[in-house]
């Protein structure tokens, strides 16, 4: 067994359930209602691409998606940074961030309708409150955690508040945000499909329940496919973008 | 705690604090680099506060910044234009044995060559007095006396004052000028102070050579022995 052909393997295996699968659909094993074959879903797949009805769709969520992200990562280092910094502050927002990180932060989904309507806003809201409070905690701990003696040796190279800042936490900060990258842009895509899925007008989200709704479980799960290689895509991404700026790890 | 200790570094000595655990030696390094106040009475070094380097006994260097930089870092809160000072860091990291290898970053060096990086950037900015707080206690006994004997030699070279802190008493006399004994903390204090005999220049690693280091070393242990209260065997734990 050699590791590095691990994936050869997977692929293999993959190969034979989708063959088995197929075959057990086309003898009649399989109730296409509920379990549509591969070929069914591939079909419903290169559909959507084919007409191309989905783009306006995959638009709608990847907009959601990124300005929700962008919108939590920035909003959730501002508030985490204030935590950390100002004891009164965090008194204050660590509480509410606390009883928002409990809670699953999706049930805010129809109340984000009602707020802010169907449209765009509310699955940004909704992506946004995901990530803002996953990285309001990464930042917040982080910052209180920093290394002591780090500071210590840039206090005792003579180093003001500033070279603190940009040589210490700053580095710090982008370390942690990173290693929480990957959560977070589930997360965003988490809210803005979940949203999409309570009530819209387009969207991956908004086709799921589309697909639901007239039992097209073979649409479904196309869907479902689509919005994994999406999520992959962007994970490959991220990674990348971790690899260059961690590359002192 | 330590209860009150009057020490003198004098010019280009090198000084030795020599201590059970808990007797505030690294508290007393603390306050004379402003780190910590003195609960009371007051630290008053005849060097300004930027002619004071400290080496800890973790090299603690910015893992997100390479060899070079991270010896650069002093040199640039100074005001020294940028390539000047990376100049400046790889003409110190040559000098502390680590040409080639200004481009590394801490985690792809070893413990030793991460001290001397260390070192090479608290040189950098040419201390008049340069602490140390168990700056070799984590390092093996190989890579330590190397450590030791260049720390020796630079610091000699450059006339630089010392002031170190060790549990170490071989490493206290192969080093030192002068060595100051604490006692037993809570209210530790000093109680004897030594002039080392041995000549100088000197390899402090074969200090133990010369006939006068196992007097000295005997007087030392009994001495301490006694500060920490206990039969010789306990303080040897004690001391460790």
């Amino acid at each position: 067994m050699n590791p590095r052909y691990a994936w050869l393997r997977q692929l293999i295996a993959f190969g034979i359930l989708l063959l088995v699968w197929e075959a057990a659909g086309y003898a009649g094993m399989l109730n296409p209602l509920f379990m549509p074959s591969p070929s069914a879903i591939g079909s419903a797949l290169y559909e959507l691409f084919s007409d191309g009805r989905i783009w306006p769709h995959l638009e709608a969520t990847f907009t959601a998606a990124l300005a929700g992200l962008a919108l939590g990562i920035f909003i959730g280092i501002v508030l985490g940074v204030v935590g950390a910094l100002v004891p009164l502050f965090a008194e204050l927002i660590e509480p509410v961030m606390t009883i928002l990180n409990a809670i699953p932060r999706v049930i805010l989904a129809p109340l984000f309708v009602i707020w802010l309507g169907i449209g765009l806003a509310s699955k940004v809201a909704l992506a946004f409150i995901l990530v803002a409070v996953l990285i309001f905690f990464t930042v917040f701990t982080g910052i209180r955690q920093v290394d002591r003696r780090l500071v210590e040796r840039i206090v005792t190279l003579g180093g003001g508040r500033w070279a603190l800042v940009r040589h210490v936490y700053l580095p710090s900060v982008t370390a942690w945000i990173l290693g929480n990258m990957k959560v977070a842009v589930g997360f965003a895509f988490t809210g803005a499909v979940v949203g999409e899925f309570v009530a819209a007008t387009s969207g991956l989200g908004y086709l799921l329940s589309f697909a639901q709704s007239t039992y097209n479980s073979a649409l479904m799960l196309a869907l479902v496919l689509l919005i994994m290689v999406v999520v992959l895509l962007i994970f490959a991404i991220a990674g990348r973008l971790e690899k260059y700026l961690l590359r002192w790890n | 705690m330590l209860e009150r200790a009057s020490l003198v570094v004098a010019r280009g000595q090198f000084v030795s604090l020599v201590g059970p655990s808990g007797s505030g030696k690294s508290s007393l390094l603390r306050a004379a680099i402003g780190l910590q106040q003195p609960l009371a009475g007051t630290v008053d070094p005849e060097v300004a506060p930027s002619d004071i380097g400290i080496l800890f006994q973790d090299d603690a260097l910015l893992p997100w910044r390479t060899a070079r930089d991270n010896v650069a870092l002093g040199l640039t809160f100074r005001n020294v234009p940028r390539k000047s000072a990376l100049e400046q860091a790889d003409h110190w990291l040559d000098r502390v044995g680590l040409a080639g290898f200004e481009h590394r970053y801490p985690r792809h060096l070893s413990g030793g060559q991460r001290k001397r990086v260390a070192l090479a950037q608290v040189l950098a900015l040419t201390p008049k007095l340069l602490l140390m707080d168990e700056p070799f206690a984590s390092l093996d006994a190989i890579v330590r006396a190397r450590v030791v004997q260049d720390v020796a030699s630079l610091v000699e070279e450059q006339q630089i004052s010392a002031l170190l802190v060790t549990h170490d008493l071989e490493e206290a006399i192969g080093l030192s000028d002068r060595i100051y004994l604490l006692s037993q903390g809570p209210r530790a204090r000093i109680t004897h102070e030594y002039a080392v005999p041995l000549p100088r220049p000197r390899d402090p690693v074969r200090a133990r050579m010369h006939p006068a280091f196992a007097p000295l070393y005997d007087q030392l242990w009994n001495d301490l022995s006694e500060a920490v209260g206990a039969r010789p065997t306990a303080a040897a734990e004690a001391a460790e």
